[in-house]
């Protein structure tokens, strides 16, 4: 093994980031934001609608909840369609209750397979964003853009065909974009996306197509992390949640209002066992002071329309 | 590849010299921030993959470069908090990237030393001088922007060559932490015979194994955190020890994460026989005062003349 004279040369060693999507910027030295009505912290809930076809590719990864039996994997398939008959029933209720209209990220084709489903989304008027077309049409590095453009196409055209929403935002599946997902993703018209989890806060992002705003969306702190990847007990999900509400309700005080993102998934949050811990949780969260729930296009228009954006 | 790294002797961790620190402090705690650089398009390495998903592993990426937009002034605040200063392991490109982050940690008296140009540069493959080479950048840029000296260093993502030690002896620096074996510092054979030491850089409690490998919860790691100390700090009544905390803006910088940091600097500041150190502190603390004893020690146990 040698190595290349190359490997000594730092075309991007430089002021800044080593890639043109956006400027750095230093959170505890930005502009401080101030929410609509004097709220300091917004909650942000996502929840997460999925299609994970049986027939899946393993390659070139397999997203967390993916078909992961050496057969036919009927364990997983019918875990992950559990979110869509049951978890999200159960937590539409709790959002209603707790009223909390979430953004709904959702692969096309839940909304293609199951109309009803759909309906009671639209009925609320919560917000849909895209979240491609299932988990079996990953976007990633090397994917050729021909193809890619028609998986995110389907993806907005089917969503803003079958509910008549405009439809702005866009969750790539598994947090997975490919060198030209947030070209595509402006091209198609979306405003925001929601996959880098580099901040806590909105920041504008380059595209071929114009600018997007970069949304935060958790991962680290999401129910799939925690409860499904991490396999750690609800009451440890629920205290880091706290925590970071805590934490960030403390920030608004001195450096401008902030967001707390809840990323849900129906097939986890959605299981008898975690949905009393959600409810008391979202409860509390809701109960600190000067803080509400807030959808992901009012998030963006509103940081859009401050001075930080 | 050699059989083993050949960079110490036997030592038991039974009737050594006592170590002492200074003001006759019984624990040298350090804290041993993690500023690091990963590439969005890194060369390939024939070693190993550098990304875990195909490129641009966007994922992976942003999750690191929040510690340099979010996370770091969030540890930084809780670290002067309770007066404890960081000895960075920094990748030195980032010095070029984003100087206003060392601006801070100079205002704030921390160390700079080395953790390579970035962390998806590896030395794993590199002749000598090429190590050279990494190890002279880090130096020049260290001292340009901070006036420091380089006198430690952390192998970038632990990418050893079996002539790393003997290289970072020669070039005249004071420590290393990329051996994990000792609770306490100890003199590091090189081929230069210089005085060269390792300073424990503890992997059991850095927040990157415990969190992103070990999935161990933010109340159990504090937990952890205590327990470590609870007994190195019993131990050191008898010979002075070492502990560190390794840590990465990018988790512990999280705001469902950042209690911890402040429970477990309130809990080992609250101590009296705490030597709040940096990395150049103890090491020469340890050159000046441990490190002849602790040769004789070695050199009696293994059966010869020190």
């Amino acid at each position: 093994m040698t190595i290349e004279a190359s490997y000594f040369d730092y075309p991007r060693r430089g002021p800044g980031m080593d890639q043109d999507r956006y400027p750095y910027r230093r959170l505890a030295r930005s502009p401080a934001v101030a929410w609509p009505g004097g709220a300091k912290l917004l909650v942000w809930v996502t929840l997460h609608l999925e299609h994970f076809p049986m027939d899946m590719p393993a390659k070139p990864f397999l997203p967390a909840g993916g078909m992961n039996r050496p057969g036919v994997s009927v364990w997983d398939y019918t875990q992950r369609d559990y979110g869509n008959r049951v978890g999200f029933y159960r937590l539409m209720k709790l959002f209603d209750r707790h009223g909390i209209r979430p953004t709904v990220a959702m692969n096309s084709q839940v909304a293609v397979r199951y109309p009803f489903l759909l309906e009671r989304i639209v009925e609320r008027g919560w917000e849909i964003a895209a979240s491609g077309v299932d988990m079996g049409h990953l976007h990633y590095g090397g994917l050729d853009e021909a193809a890619e453009r028609a998986q995110v196409e389907q993806s907005f055209g089917d969503l803003r065909r079958l509910s008549g929403q405009p439809v702005t935002g866009w969750h790539s599946p598994a947090h997975s974009q490919s060198q030209n997902t947030p070209d595509l993703v402006a091209e198609a018209g979306g405003l925001y996306i929601a996959d880098w989890i580099n901040d806590d806060m909105p920041y504008v992002f380059a595209t071929r197509g114009g600018t997007l705003t970069q949304m935060p969306l958790s991962y680290d702190l999401s129910d799939r992390k925690i409860l499904y990847q991490q396999s750690l007990p609800s009451s440890v999900y629920a205290q880091q949640v706290e925590m970071a509400c805590g934490c960030l309700r403390e920030e608004a005080d001195t450096r401008g209002g902030r967001i707390l993102s809840l990323s849900l998934s129906p097939w986890v949050a959605g299981l008898p066992a975690q949905i009393r811990t959600i409810d008391a949780l979202l409860g509390r969260i809701l109960a600190t002071p000067d803080t509400r729930p807030a959808n992901g296009e009012e998030i963006r228009a509103a940081w859009t329309a401050s001075a930080a954006g | 590849m050699p059989a083993e790294p050949f960079n110490y002797d036997y030592a038991p961790y039974l009737n050594r010299p006592k170590i002492v620190w200074p003001d006759g402090k019984r624990l040298a705690f350090w804290v041993a921030p993690n500023i690091e650089f990963y590439e969005y398009a890194p060369p390939p390495s024939a070693a190993r993959s550098v990304w875990y998903r195909p490129e641009p592993d966007i994922l992976n990426y942003s999750m690191r470069d929040y510690g340099n937009r979010v996370g770091f002034d969030r540890m930084a605040d809780v670290m002067a908090r309770y007066g404890v200063r960081g000895s960075v392991s920094l990748n030195v490109a980032l010095c070029d990237h984003f100087p206003e982050i060392i601006e801070r940690c100079c205002e704030l008296d921390w160390e700079l030393f080395s953790h390579g140009v970035y962390n998806t540069r590896y030395l794993y493959g590199m002749t000598e001088d090429q190590q050279r080479e990494i190890i002279r950048d880090s130096r020049d840029t260290i001292r340009r922007i901070s006036g420091q000296s380089l006198d430690g260093w952390l192998s970038p993502a632990i990418s050893n060559e079996a002539t790393t030690q003997d290289l970072l002896a020669e070039e005249g620096l004071l420590y290393t932490l990329d051996l994990f074996h000792d609770d306490q510092p100890m003199p590091v054979n090189t081929r230069s015979g210089r005085r060269f030491v390792s300073i424990p850089y503890m992997m059991d409690v850095n927040d990157v194994p415990v969190l992103n490998f070990r999935n161990i919860s933010p109340p159990d790691y504090l937990q952890l955190i205590k327990d470590h100390f609870d007994q190195l700090y019993e131990e050191g009544a008898e010979s002075g020890t070492v502990m560190c905390l390794p840590l990465h803006p990018y988790l512990i910088g999280q705001p469902h994460r950042l209690w911890l940091l402040d429970e477990a600097l309130k809990y080992v500041t609250s101590h009296d026989g705490v030597w709040l150190a940096t990395g150049r502190e103890i090491a020469k603390w340890y050159l000046d005062h441990g490190y002849d004893d602790a040769r004789a020690f070695i050199a009696g146990v293994n059966g010869r003349a020190a």
